[in-house]
């Protein structure tokens, strides 16, 4: 930040002024909106069965990653590991890189878009999904079985009342992800807004980038009220049946939309499957990609870069929400935050240069700041669905607002809320890919740089680098919660084997 | 309740069966598939100008071929090359670097035709004002740059990265020498423009077709960014096509691409527009020779491999 500051200019001002003021006279051309509008339906569409895709199979792999399940059908928890290790694969490797791995064998094919946004969205819920249910009480579940109804039975039954919360909140604001990380289909010739959002920035159109940028705007902002309106309690609190039957409709009728309006727009599913084999780069040219990379460098600057932006991350929101209480202020700060989701973090990284000196503290706060939008979010939403009674008694101690809202309301969130600031990292860290415009730093750049030379070689050690940090991470983070929630798990079980 | 149960059913059935029906419908589709072209490019034009410039193409070249074409924006380098070595895009208006990158992961590919300024390309090599950088005359001039702020456009730009790399090295520059140890890859010539302005670079590089293009439309302030040194020519973009387009497109089918390309006029009012939308007065032929240089320069400097 520091560095940041130290070497401001104003030399980039007047592009600066010219971005914003932009936003008051987006592109009306007729052809820029009607392009921008089919973007925008292409998008919805593919991140609607991306979505529902990825949470049919997270919600699936999450169940069988889970550790809770593992002890109750009496299957060995090395199942669940090894199920949880191999998901850190495709969680670890950007979603661009899964795209253009998938076209160098398979062609331009929307099919194959759909599965490359599949793959890392599915791991990332299965992982949520299995630590927020290794989380939940099994009591009930406990408590059905010994009645002696069948295992199955009595899982669907004391689950399900679990897990419609979990998707409620953190599978519904991955929706939002997939509408945002939708710009994957540029790289499969499919169009959709980030393509526009793209193509604008490239050429620094910022006319025709807030004709996107505001279609997008109003989508996440009308999305985001829908969310909330159907993540309300009272509609699955005493009500799961109807509530998940509810859902399952609505999700199996949203996909034949998507899927009629898809092709409706001319976008044909089984077009362009050419099936080409690689050949696998031989063993010498992996030791020469091995010694010609400083490694150290590289891993250590991701390092500082993924920690830095996720401080920015994970440390902001609780400030920005403890000091604004008004309901004005409040409004402001949740636009600023769907602004800084749909900023993409290379327009983030280009206005910052625009006023100040290339370093790496510019690459983080970009990173950091897209993240701050999307955790911010969550803790709101969070919070908005407390009672008001603690913070209430703690108002009427005579604390300040900020106190009050500190030990009244984010308190009681603060375990999970640092839960998925934890997912959150995890996702920072392969975001690093988009550092370019800063030049050499880290890992990502490299990535981008093998990629563009096709050294195979170079990409898949530095996945492979990426795979252990994640996991390395992973690790330090479950002995972590073992250390603070272990012991109830175990006691929990030793009760049923009795 | 078993009634219940059995409606549900039901419901779950006809949904199932509509599901398929859907999933399975586009297959009709691929049976009854007329001939068609599919064209791609290397983007580096804004939204509006890219929709115009290949929706026209696409009329014009479909009526020129009595052929449905169909552009696909493909906006990543690396995706369009793989899409090309799949088979999946016909013909590509590639880069220098791209069009031999694509080359060689599709053996036999044909080089159709260039533009007429893609013979004798040059980049060129811009600094801001504050920098105290001053033009230079010849290539060993470029050592002024050591221990400035300096930024490339996009990894895979022939003309906004590697060529100017090959003129850096020659000049017995290496990119270490740049102030931070590295050179920046603002990702665009656009944003290599803005960002040497605004004094976050000393110093950049970029196409000189859009430089030129900049200057016409006033959008380059000179007191505050300009030039200081012009590449020797280099040839740059081109047309692309598939190996075995003559196979399922017709016998000669190459030939008549080709020579649809060069036969582009201005006296034709559709063409007219094309041409002014690449920048060019007209295509003329390429081969496949001429980017022999390119390839060594990839090589040398590991975009090549």
């Amino acid at each position: 930040m520091a560095v940041i500051i130290g070497n401001l200019h104003l030399g980039g001002l007047n592009t600066l002024f010219r971005f914003f003021i932009s936003s008051f006279t987006p592109s009306l051309n007729s052809q820029v909106l009607q392009s921008a509008w089919n973007g925008l339906q292409v998008t919805f569409g593919f991140a609607i069965l991306a979505w529902s895709l990825s949470l049919f199979l997270g919600v699936l792999l999450g169940l069988l990653g889970s550790y809770n399940l593992c002890s109750f059908f009496n299957i060995s928890p090395v199942i669940a590991t090894v199920i949880r290790r191999t998901l850190t694969v495709p969680r670890a490797i950007h979603e661009v890189l899964w795209g253009l791995l998938i076209l160098q064998i398979c062609g331009l094919s929307p099919w194959i878009a759909l599965v490359a946004m599949t793959i890392p969205y599915t791991a990332h819920m299965a992982r949520v999904f299995s630590e927020q249910i290794d989380n939940i009480s099994l009591k009930e579940l406990i408590a059905i079985k010994l009645t002696g109804s069948r295992n199955l039975e009595s899982l669907i039954t004391a689950i399900t009342p679990k897990i419609i919360p979990i998707i409620a909140t953190f599978g519904f604001y991955r929706l939002e992800c997939a509408v945002r990380g939708a710009t994957l289909l540029g790289i499969f010739g499919l169009g959709g807004i980030g393509t526009e959002l793209q193509l604008s920035l490239m050429s620094l159109q910022f006319n025709q980038m807030w004709t996107s940028l505001w279609m997008l705007f109003i989508s996440l902002f009308l999305l985001e009220k829908a969310i909330e309106w159907i993540q309300q309690p009272k509609f699955y609190i005493n009500n799961t049946g109807v509530y998940t039957i509810t859902f399952i409709s609505s999700l199996i009728f949203s996909i034949l939309i998507s899927l009629l309006l898809l092709n409706y727009l001319g976008i044909n599913f089984f077009e362009g499957l050419h099936f080409t084999p690689i050949h696998p780069p031989n063993f010498y040219r992996f030791i020469e990609a091995f010694k010609s990379l400083n490694w150290v460098q590289l891993i250590l600057d991701t390092l500082i870069l993924t920690f830095v932006a996720s401080c920015i991350a994970i440390g902001l929101p609780p400030l920005i929400f403890m000091n604004v209480h008004s309901n004005i202020g409040q409004g402001i700060v949740s636009i600023i935050l769907i602004l800084l989701r749909l900023m993409p973090a290379p327009l983030v990284i280009i206005l910052l240069l625009l006023s100040t000196t290339p370093s790496t503290s510019v690459v983080a706060l970009a990173l950091g700041l897209q993240n701050l939008g999307v955790l911010g979010r969550i803790l709101r939403d969070n919070i908005n669905k407390q009672g008001d009674q603690l913070f209430n008694s703690v108002l009427s101690t005579g604390a300040t607002n900020s106190n009050a809202w500190l030990y009244g309301r984010f308190i009681q969130e603060s375990i999970s809320y640092l839960s998925y600031s934890i997912y959150r990292t995890d996702i920072i860290l392969r975001e690093t890919i988009v550092v370019g415009a800063v030049g050499g730093v880290g890992l990502g750049w490299q990535l981008q740089e093998s990629l563009s030379s096709f050294a195979w070689e170079e990409v898949i050690l530095i996945s492979i680098v990426f795979v252990c940090i994640t996991l390395i991470g992973e690790s330090i983070n479950e002995q972590m919660q073992k250390a603070l929630l272990g012991i109830k798990r175990t006691n929990q079980f030793s009760m049923l084997k009795i | 309740m078993l009634y219940r149960r059995q409606n549900t059913y039901k419901i779950y059935q006809i949904i199932i069966v509509i599901l398929g029906l859907i999933l399975t419908s586009p297959f009709a589709k691929i049976c009854v598939a007329k001939e068609k072209l599919i064209i791609s490019a290397i983007p580096d034009q804004n939204p509006e100008k890219l929709n115009r410039l290949y929706s026209t193409l696409a009329d014009e070249l479909s009526n020129n071929l009595q052929i449905k074409v169909i552009y696909k924006p493909v906006i990543n380098y690396q995706a369009a090359v793989s899409a090309f070595r799949t088979g999946s895009l016909d013909l590509v208006w590639f880069g220098g670097l791209t069009g031999v990158q694509a080359r060689i992961q599709r053996p036999g590919s044909i080089v159709i035709a260039q533009r007429d300024i893609d013979s004798k390309f040059h980049s060129i090599f811009i600094a801001n004002h504050k920098s105290g950088i001053k033009p230079i005359s010849n290539l060993n001039g470029l050592k002024v740059l050591k221990g400035k702020r300096f930024t490339f456009g996009s990894e895979s730009s022939t003309s906004g990265r590697l060529m100017p790399q090959h003129y850096l090295t020659k000049a017995k520059l290496k990119l270490s020498d740049f102030k931070g140890g590295v050179a920046g890859f603002s990702g665009s010539h656009d944003a290599t423009i803005a960002l040497v302005k605004s004094g976050s670079y000393d110093s950049g590089v970029l196409n000189e077709q859009v430089w030129e293009e900049r200057l016409a439309q006033g959008r380059v302030d000179l007191k505050k960014v300009y030039p200081i040194w012009r590449t020797p020519p280099y040839v740059d973009y081109h047309w692309l096509a598939q190996p075995n387009l003559d196979k399922h497109l017709g016998k000669g089918f190459t030939r008549k691409l080709t020579n649809t390309f060069l036969s582009y006029d201005k006296s034709n009012p559709r063409q007219k527009i094309i041409l002014e939308l690449f920048g060019a007065r007209s295509f003329v032929k390429a081969y496949a020779y001429q980017y022999e240089a390119i390839e060594d320069i990839g090589r040398k400097l590991g975009k090549i491999r």
